[in-house]
């Protein structure tokens, strides 16, 4: 789809409202609140990045290349088990996150009640006592209405990074 | 195999050892001191005395199957590339100019036909051989000698399509290197007669931690599975990790400071990855494997098990994750990460551990992130002074070897075991001990 057809302020606000509640959601560790806003047809995709010449056909990364998220529903739900186990040691003290959403654009999508959405994020963790991480990166989302409200539907997410500058992620972007 | 001692390199000078080695390292009282993951001398001795020395993991062939593909990789921290040639032959080239050193080649993979320096265009051929230059004419007017002025090469060595390289004239040929390690490694290098391949390329992360510490985790210590891990197999499979203790058969298995630990449970380490496709595979396969491997190896297929080869290549057999430590300072690594499969396994089976892998045990895996975690603080720690010189239990296990048993390395009774682990840290010490190849002694048959 080349084409991007603007839709009407309140849809954008609505769009705009999801991602930022998105995010606070995942800043105070609602994951199961995160899930309702997820569509169980979802493809969350954060593929690896390759650092390869600008000739080279294969691009800066591709569907067969190996992903840091490449999920559906039931992905989602077992990392999201495990942030909740009593036995996920790491996670307690619990890390704490900061999502900062920017750059927002919403168009219409391909199919009625769909939106689709670019954001930019930077996460910001720290953990123990002086730990810090910081990603950013751009998402290109789908967002499609389900019941009485939006969902995601797809999510892809792109960070500059070829060699992640931290060991982990142990939060959604 | 192949082995060519092509190299044009110069050796380095040979440093003494570290004077308070025993002290950092008993295997025979099963201690060590936390100094071992935390000191800039250490380290620099391991560069030198390990990295520079040892026959160490750049590639699987099928990344590179043309001629000019290319992957580029680090022995220790010497950059290089893994290079495929006309010949189809393999070559490791320090991806350095020979004039002011500046990088040749910045992209990770490719597909060339030479490498240009961007400083001052010296133009190197995909054998690294240089062709030529910017302003080539003042260089002939000077008398120059292109033939001297290649790209330095290291030693190139292959087992069953995985590629190693040192940089050690004096080294041991890989055969000899790897000693009767093969037999184990050939459960994932040879159970089909397709072989196999690498899919997905690498993924690579960022841990503040010794490098030891992480390969060690797989030289042999299943132990922290089912305490560090017990979130993440709640997570995928609703229940503990297989309890290793209750295992009816398990090993640890070393040579040359490399080690093999597992069970016969075929699908063991599979299983986690909570993908049935998968099993089935294993169940399936185990059966053809048994042709090429016998009845023993073929129930190791995905069973509870993990490896290191001396120093830093690892492996996770059913879950299939391949890893480089890259060491990047005394307390920081690189983890470069691939998955293995059989070339002949069904797409919808290499696509299931594709994404298995990526669930468990990579930068978003459930169970990687709490290996991380403990890495980092088993390094930091050893920061203060004082804990430094604090002794470090690693005696579990001693007196389990077995002298009845056909298989072969240094065999030992049970996985929950320390053996591997005091056998890699004597390796480790010996080669820190020793100035050149031929001083290394052989420790195999003799430890506990």
């Amino acid at each position: 789809m080349n084409t991007l057809e603007l839709v009407t302020l309140e849809e954008e606000r609505a769009v705009q409202a999801f991602l930022l509640r998105e995010a606070r959601l995942l800043d105070e560790d609602r994951w199961d609140d995160w899930l309702l806003m997820v569509s169980e047809r979802i493809h969350y995709w954060m593929p690896g990045i390759e650092n390869r010449r600008r000739e080279d056909a294969r691009g800066g990364f591709n569907a067969e290349h190996m992903a840091l998220f490449d999920d559906g529903y039931r992905e989602l739900q077992r990392r999201v088990a495990r942030f909740k186990q009593p036995s996920a040691w790491a996670e307690d003290p619990p890390t704490r996150n900061v999502h900062l959403i920017s750059n927002i654009e919403v168009y219409a999508g391909e199919n009625p009640g769909e939106y689709r959405a670019f954001s930019c994020f930077v996460n910001v963790r720290s953990r123990g006592l002086d730990e810090q991480y910081q990603i950013a990166g751009r998402r290109e989302d789908v967002l499609c209405r389900e019941g009485d409200g939006l969902k995601l539907l797809s999510r892809r997410i792109l960070i500059p990074n070829a060699t992640l500058p931290c060991k982990n992620i142990n939060t959604f972007l | 195999m192949m082995d060519k001692p092509t190299t044009t390199l110069k050796a380095i000078e040979s440093t003494p050892p570290l004077a308070d080695l025993d002290r950092i390292c008993d295997m025979q009282e099963g201690r060590m001191a936390g100094k071992i993951f935390w000191d800039s001398e250490i380290y620099e001795q391991e560069l030198e005395k390990i990295f520079a020395r040892c026959w160490l993991f750049v590639a699987h062939e099928s990344q590179i199957p043309e001629p000019g593909d290319y992957v580029a990789t680090t022995l220790g921290e010497d950059e290089v590339l893994v290079v495929r040639q006309k010949d189809r032959s393999i070559k490791v080239l320090i991806n350095a100019c020979p004039h002011r050193g500046n990088k040749v080649c910045f992209a990770e993979a490719g597909n060339a036909r030479g490498f240009i320096c961007n400083y001052h265009g010296w133009a190197f051929g995909p054998d690294g051989a240089l062709r030529g230059m910017h302003e080539s004419g003042v260089y002939e007017q000077s008398g120059f000698d292109k033939s001297r002025q290649g790209l330095r090469e290291a030693r190139v060595d292959s087992y069953k399509g995985l590629v190693f390289a040192t940089f050690a004239a004096d080294a041991p040929s890989l055969a000899d290197y790897l000693g009767p390690m093969t037999w184990y490694l050939d459960v994932i290098l040879d159970n089909d007669e397709g072989g196999t391949e690498f899919i997905g390329g690498c993924i690579r992360s960022t841990y503040e931690c010794n490098w030891k510490i992480a390969a060690e985790n797989f030289v042999g210590d299943i132990l922290h599975a089912g305490w560090t891990h017990d979130s993440a197999a709640q997570a995928m499979l609703g229940g503990s990790v297989t309890k290793v203790s209750e295992l009816p058969e398990s090993y640890q298995v070393n040579w040359n400071g490399h080690g093999y630990e597992f069970a016969r449970d075929l699908v063991g380490n599979a299983a986690v990855l909570g993908e049935s496709a998968i099993n089935k595979y294993l169940h399936l396969h185990s059966p053809k494997a048994a042709e090429r491997l016998g009845e023993f190896r073929a129930r190791m297929l995905g069973a509870v098990s993990s490896f290191t080869v001396f120093p830093n290549f690892s492996f996770l057999p059913g879950q299939n994750t391949v890893r480089v430590w890259q060491p990047r300072g005394p307390n920081k690594i690189e983890l470069y990460t691939w998955v293995i499969v059989n070339r002949n396994a069904p797409a919808e089976v290499k696509e299931k551990w594709r994404r298995g892998a990526m669930m468990t045990f990579s930068p978003t895996g459930v169970f990687e992130m709490d290996d991380g975690e403990n890495w980092e603080y088993c390094t930091k720690t050893s920061r203060g002074k004082v804990t430094r010189y604090q002794d470090l239990y690693v005696g579990l296990g001693m007196n389990s070897r077995l002298s009845d048993t056909e298989l072969p390395g240094n065999v030992f009774r049970g996985q929950l075991n320390e053996a591997n682990a005091r056998a890699y840290y004597q390796r480790w010490k010996d080669l820190l001990q020793a100035r050149t190849w031929a001083e290394v002694p052989d420790r195999n048959g003799k430890l506990d």
